[in-house]
């Protein structure tokens, strides 16, 4: 039995647009394990990126406990909770949010500033994680030279870059075409099998859902079904 | 460094906003150490002024002119170790536009009482023995091109020459001082002639402007003040008698609140140059709040995107206030040249600079701190929702 990489209990999230209060995650109670690859789905206001925004901490929840790499974010300071984040988590976004007047290798070192590597050693390992995305020898291209899907492959190894536990996707294949959204997939599939990172991935597309181990159902703010694969699919 | 690149990066980004926002600092900058030297430059003579100077004129106006025994009988105050004659000859070279400080004065005594001047080129012998000769400031010199044993027709709107058009003197000698109580581009000549000439075209003694004199080491300056005030309290001619600070300070005076406008125009400019920067930081941060975002999320705290808009904000002073500063200490000697006969003494100090550099990194912090509090209170879901 794993130990959990996400552990939430009556994780209750509002918003309050134009006067009116929104519930958008409703004492959410959740456990993720680590290692594994999870498929987050569900309509539109379900609550999906508002959940991997909390378990990023990159919000914070109203109520309840969230407890993410064995640390209860809701104890940590600002300061406290960046440092987390940098040490534990990597981000994929839909829209690739890559720097753009950086290059990509310069992208990739970005987060690794915040560690205590040399320059030397900040730019081995970038390169590293470009080569395990394979775009080595598109290291010194900036964002807007690179197409889509090398771009969010650069994201992804700035995502892996300090070698986080937990890596966090929202729709990284939404805005990429479906060549490009199976390299894409094939690399976090990889990252989960080789690399043993967990990996939570919102989608709606149910074709990219399938390639992870578990689909979990979010509805109305609520866990829904869990669904079990065997195994990821390569 | 990158993160160094990620500023530099970001400010060369929009080039154009960047450029015209680093080319109004440096002109804001310039002007500030130009209006800045312009004050120093009228303050100096104050400023350089000696302690044991005293200088008497008449308590009327500086442009009534002292009986020539006076000289005698104030050189003979106990405490006053030397006196010299200044008087105001005026006159220009060629045309009216090359205006002389030219006066006439004693060559026996004008070293004792300004021991600061020191001839650089000729002699102070020749100058005393040649009674058409003249002593010039290296400056002056150097504006003119003139060379010792030249001879140089000054032309005077006070005094009629004694022969023909213009007064002809022969350089004699040329002075320079680090002193700013002794301005550099001053043409002095022998007061004999001087009285020869006038006695001889106006059949009477002139009178000098101004005597100078120097006092004795521990002499009572206030006593000798109060004496020589005294000698004329009742006429003919009442005097004033201060100290050379004070003589030096009434100039300032005559030009009212100049220093205080030059250094108000000064500050107003540079006060739209520190709003201007303040709105290009605006907008940069607008631009970058995305990246902001961005940066959060990988983990830098709030302090550390802070430091990030105020290290642009920083590197775009200093760049713009690098190159006004630059630029005026490059073009000072043409400012000096060009400048020197309305502001003798006019010369980028090393205090000025200071200034400028303060000022510049002062307008760096003014513009940057308001997009860094901006940068830090970001949440970052709300920013990388923010589509660029």
């Amino acid at each position: 039995m794993n130990d959990a990489m996400i552990r939430a209990r009556g994780v209750k999230k509002t918003y309050t647009r134009a006067g009116e209060t929104l519930t958008v995650l409703d004492g959410l109670d959740l456990e993720m394990e680590e290692g594994h690859f999870y498929a987050l789905m569900g309509p539109s206001g379900s609550g999906k990126t508002t959940l991997l925004n909390l378990v990023g901490g990159l919000d914070a929840a109203d109520e309840g406990e969230l407890i993410v790499a064995g640390e209860s974010l809701a104890d940590l300071s600002g300061s406290e909770l960046a440092a987390w984040r940098a040490a534990n988590v990597g981000f994929v976004f839909q829209a690739f949010n890559l720097i753009p007047v950086l290059t990509a290798v310069e992208n990739v070192e970005l987060p690794l500033l915040l560690s205590p590597l040399s320059r030397a050693k900040r730019r081995e390992h970038a390169m590293y994680a470009l080569t395990l995305v394979g775009l080595e020898d598109r290291a010194k291209h900036r964002p807007q030279q690179l197409s889509g899907g090398q771009e969010q492959r650069v994201a992804i190894a700035r995502a892996i870059a300090t070698d986080p536990k937990l890596i966090l996707a929202d729709e990284p294949t939404g805005d990429l075409d479906r060549k490009s959204a199976e390299q894409v997939l094939d690399l976090l599939v990889r990252l989960n099998g080789e690399l043993k990172k967990t990996i939570l991935m919102v989608t709606h597309d149910p074709h990219a859902a399938e390639r992870a181990q578990r689909i979990v159902h979010l509805d109305k703010g609520q866990l829904g079904r869990v669904e079990t694969r065997a195994a990821a699919a390569t | 460094m990158i993160s160094f690149k990620l500023v530099r990066r970001n400010l060369t980004k929009h080039k154009m906003r960047s450029a015209l926002t680093i080319a109004s600092l440096m002109v804001g900058v310039f002007l500030l150490c130009v209006l800045k030297s312009m004050v120093v430059a009228l303050e100096s003579g104050v400023a350089g002024a000696k302690r044991d100077r005293l200088v008497v004129q008449s308590a009327a106006s500086l442009f009534i002119g002292l009986p020539l025994p006076y000289q005698q009988r104030i050189a003979e105050v106990p405490g006053v170790q030397k006196t010299c004659k200044w008087c105001w000859f005026g006159g220009y070279f060629r045309e009216p536009k090359n205006f002389l400080g030219a006066f006439a004065t004693d060559s026996d005594t004008i070293f004792d009482v300004y021991p600061e001047m020191e001839v650089i080129d000729g002699s102070i012998d020749d100058w005393r023995k040649d009674r058409s000769g003249c002593l010039i400031g290296d400056l002056l010199a150097q504006q003119f091109d003139w060379k010792v044993g030249q001879t140089i027709p000054i032309i005077s709107a006070n005094y009629l020459p004694p022969s023909g058009d213009a007064w002809q003197f022969t350089v004699r000698a040329i002075y320079k001082s680090e002193s700013s109580a002794v301005d550099r581009r001053t043409f002095f000549f022998n007061w004999d002639y001087f009285q020869e000439s006038f006695e001889k075209v106006m059949k009477r003694t002139p009178d000098t402007s101004t005597i100078v004199m120097r006092t004795k080491p521990g002499a009572d300056q206030n006593e000798i003040m109060r004496t020589v005030e005294g000698f004329y309290e009742n006429g003919p001619q009442r005097v004033q008698c201060t100290t050379e600070a004070a003589f030096q300070a009434q100039f300032l005076t005559m030009m009212g609140n100049v220093p205080f406008l030059v250094t108000s125009i000064g500050s107003g400019v540079l006060v739209a140059i520190a709003l201007a920067c303040v709105n290009t930081m605006l907008m940069a941060f607008r631009d970058q709040a995305h990246d902001v975002g961005i940066m959060k999320a990988l983990g830098f705290t709030d302090g550390g995107v802070s430091g990030f808009m105020l290290g642009q904000s920083m590197l775009l002073c200093i760049v713009g206030g690098g190159l006004g500063i630059l630029l005026v200490k490059g073009l000072e000697p043409a400012f000096m040249a060009f400048l020197g006969s309305v502001f003798p003494g006019y010369a980028v100090t090393g205090r000025t600079l200071a200034v400028a550099a303060l000022v510049t990194v002062a307008i760096g912090l003014v513009a940057g701190v308001v997009p860094a509090i901006a940068a830090r209170r970001l949440r970052c879901v709300e920013a990388l929702r923010s589509v660029e």
